[in-house]
């Protein structure tokens, strides 16, 4: 765990001596593990009290990808769809995600909407650098991803992974808000595999 | 008679022809005259200026001013043809103010200087582009890009090290 | 008190500049001594594409000019084509061309004033508006398949006639409009705070607002009667009754009301065009566009041939978008792609005058100002 500040030294666990219980979950502990959120919380029942077993990783993994705040930067057409995405009827605090913060301080994910021209782009990788770590971008429609209509154009820039990563691309131009959810469920699901637990295959 | 027909028995020194504009009266100017032809134009109650148009044509460059009157609902285009290698005529900010901006974008986009203009610089373009991307000869093989200076000026330049994250 | 000089950078990236519009501000202690707004953060070298694209193939980047209002924009291009070709269009494709570009005005100041009462901090007006908004772009789907961007209105014609069910849907929509907007003007005509955020806050005057080019509500909102609809009539507007809206306070509240009677009126236009769109479901000048497949009328789509060459000659076209009065010039030398486009946006334009609005104000009067002159980056720096 590079970017908590941590530091977790692997354990090694028997996996064929746990037993998992397939009953209705009653205790908090049995609610937690039922939400497969954390899917190898590995309980050890046999010990006095409750105690938890899990990887830092999931943890930490859980709480950033439940309540991921967006940087609210938008460029062109595809900020209104964030905007439409937002509102009352996509409804994205549904994910956790309503609150856009204003300065990229207080932020964790880029959207990256509309087409990054020249001009721009330096202040969209100065935008980036200045979010704290760990921070996710997704590039949405055509322009941020390739440039997409504007390729040919002497001020387009030709895709924003030029300039800074991007963990996901969402195709459209401008992509529905449906589009722009299932860009966020994949951020999601890609938020959760990461860590050193992943490399190690204890977060399956 | 149109307004293009009136504006020429008005200044007869100043109109070269007069045509249409599809439907709207056009009359084509003297380069040197621009500024009093569009004296007169607003005196003749032409008291919005729509837009202003360069166009490059390879061996000159054309202006097209059009000019609408809220009050009599007439149209009016006026023309200027400026040289090739000199392109400068007379800016009309002195009359309109809205043509600050429309002349800016000319000379950003198109390259004709605007004589008398209070501050012809770039505006959709950062300053120290090269080139005026809508003149035909403008290359647009190669690539420019942007950088941030220490007090947050644009700084231009055909090496994108520092901003591009690979080759 | 003495006070220094305080220079203070708004943008590109600040939540109500509507995108990626900046502000150089020179101060004196509150008080904006002067405001420079810097542009082309967004300058996509729209001009320069249309000279590389044919005169079809252009169309969709209209669409990306002002996106809040595609309609219009299609339309304002297509106009100009047709005027330099001399192309006609059949009743009924203006018909579906008058009832889209309506419904885009009316989805334009609802978001417009969504997002200037967000600005002001009151967040109700935009989730309001983004609701009835979806009601209309329901609409737009169904009629092309698009939300945003629409590629629909083409040389000659709309790609296809309206399909079944589309009209009882308007209407429906009309008749739920008509509530809402009741809805909107009892939240906020007369709410204490907007009406001191609003009254008296970039002020200008007619004089000023036609000598700086200001057009649309912006130019309405200062008492010039003037309305491109009305006034230098086009497509099916003269058979129409409406008025053009205007107040003569010069301030932002004036600007606020043309917008919510603009709506109105815009209402008032569709109900009349609804009741008389003619029965002859022909929507492309056969010249221009062809069916090539048939079917039950609503699935016929029409074919335009790519390769398009209007005569030489130039034209400028001007409409009146929800914004202001956007207008296209087209140079055509008789070849397939156009020589030249120039595209005269109503944000360009009316974006002039906010260094004279906003002088001696303070900054949250700015964003109350800019916020009313209702402008979107992709049409200021196209």
């Amino acid at each position: 765990m590079e970017e908590g500040g941590f530091r977790v030294d692997p354990v090694t666990i028997d996996t064929t001596k746990i037993k998992t219980a397939k009953k209705k979950p009653v205790t908090a502990l049995e609610k937690l593990e039922d939400t497969g959120l954390i899917n190898t919380v590995l309980a050890a029942r046999e010990r006095e009290g409750l105690i938890l077993f899990s990887t830092i990783d999931q943890i930490f993994n859980w709480a950033r990808l439940s309540s991921l705040w967006p940087v609210s930067s938008g460029l062109a057409c595809c900020a209104i769809e964030m905007m439409a995405t937002a509102m009352a009827h996509h409804d994205i605090a549904r994910f956790g995600m309503e609150i856009f913060r204003a300065s990229p301080r207080q932020a964790d994910l880029m959207f990256v909407a509309g087409t990054v021209t020249k001009r721009m782009a330096p202040r969209v990788k100065q935008l980036y650098e200045m979010m704290p770590d760990p921070k996710w971008v997704i590039a949405v429609g055509s322009c941020a991803s390739t440039g997409g209509p504007y390729i040919e154009s002497y001020s387009v820039l030709k895709g924003v992974d030029l300039i800074i990563p991007v963990d996901v691309y969402i195709p459209g131009c401008p992509p529905r808000p449906e589009a722009w959810l299932y860009g966020i469920i994949q951020l999601r699901e890609k938020i959760k595999n990461e860590g050193y637990g992943a490399k190690w295959g204890l977060n399956k | 008679m149109n307004a293009a027909e009136e504006l020429k028995q008005k200044l007869p020194a100043a109109v070269v022809s007069t045509g249409m504009q599809v439907n709207k009266p056009m009359a084509v100017i003297k380069k040197e005259e621009l500024l009093n032809a569009a004296r007169k134009v607003k005196e003749m109650g032409f008291d919005h200026l729509s837009v202003i148009t360069g166009t490059d044509y390879k061996d000159h460059f054309e202006v097209v001013y059009n000019f609408f009157s809220y009050n009599n609902k007439h149209n009016l285009v006026l023309k200027v043809i400026a040289d090739h290698d000199k392109p400068e005529v007379d800016s009309l900010t002195s009359l309109w103010k809205g043509a600050d901006w429309l002349e800016r974008e000319t000379y950003d986009l198109v390259g004709i200087k605007f004589r008398g203009h209070p501050n012809l610089i770039r505006i959709l373009l950062p300053d120290g582009w090269n080139g005026h991307p809508l003149r035909k000869d403008y290359d647009m093989n190669t690539e420019q890009f942007v950088t941030v200076g220490e007090n947050g000026d644009d700084i231009v330049s055909p090496d994108g090290t520092n901003l591009l994250r690979r080759k | 008190m003495e006070t220094d000089e305080l220079i203070i950078n708004m943008g590109p990236v600040h939540p109500s500049t509507h995108g990626v519009l900046r502000f150089k501000l020179r101060m004196d202690g509150e008080i904006i001594k002067e405001c420079t707004p810097v542009l082309g953060y967004l300058h996509r070298g729209t001009e320069k594409l249309g000279e590389m694209k044919t005169y079809l193939q252009f169309i969709p980047y209209t669409d990306r000019l002002d996106y809040m209002s595609a309609f219009p924009n299609n339309y304002a291009y297509v106009k100009a084509v047709e005027e330099l070709a001399g192309i006609e269009v059949p009743l009924r494709a203006e018909y579906i061309r008058v009832i889209t570009m309506e419904l885009n005005r009316i989805v334009n100041h609802l978001v417009s004033i969504g997002s200037l009462l967000l600005d002001l901090g009151a967040s109700t007006m935009i989730m309001w508006g983004f609701r009835e908004r979806e009601n209309a772009l329901q609409l737009f789907e169904k009629l092309c398949g698009a939300r945003m961007t629409f590629n629909y209105i083409k040389p000659g014609g709309v790609r296809e006639d309206i399909p079944e069910g589309f009209i009882p849907q308007l209407n429906e929509f009309l008749k739920d409009m008509e509530k809402r907007i009741e809805d909107y003007e009892q939240l906020i005509n007369s709410n204490e705070i907007f009406l001191m955020r609003m009254k008296n806050i970039g002020v200008i005057s007619a004089e000023d607002a036609i000598n700086y080019g200001m057009t649309g509500p912006t130019l309405r909102g200062s008492g010039v009667d003037y309305d491109l609809r009305k006034y230098e009539p086009y497509s099916i507007y003269p058979d129409l009754d409406f008025k053009a809206c205007v107040r003569d306070e010069c301030d932002s509240y004036a600007r606020y009301i043309v917008r919510i009677e603009e709506m109105k009126e815009s209402l008032h236009i569709l109900r009349q065009v609804v009741d008389t769109i003619p029965e002859a479901k022909i929507v492309s000048n056969p010249k221009y566009g062809v069916a090539p497949m048939t079917g039950t009328p609503s699935a016929v789509s029409t074919y335009f041939p790519r390769i398009f060459t209007p005569p030489t000659g130039e034209v400028y076209s001007r409409i009146e978008a929800p914004k202001g009065e956007l207008g296209f010039y087209i140079a055509s030398d008789g070849t397939t792609k156009p020589y030249r486009v120039k595209i005269r946006s109503p944000s360009f334009c009316n974006l002039t005058a906010i260094p004279k609005m906003v002088q001696g104000l303070k900054i949250p009067d700015l964003i109350a100002a800019f916020g009313t002159i209702d402008v979107v980056l992709g049409d200021v720096d196209r």
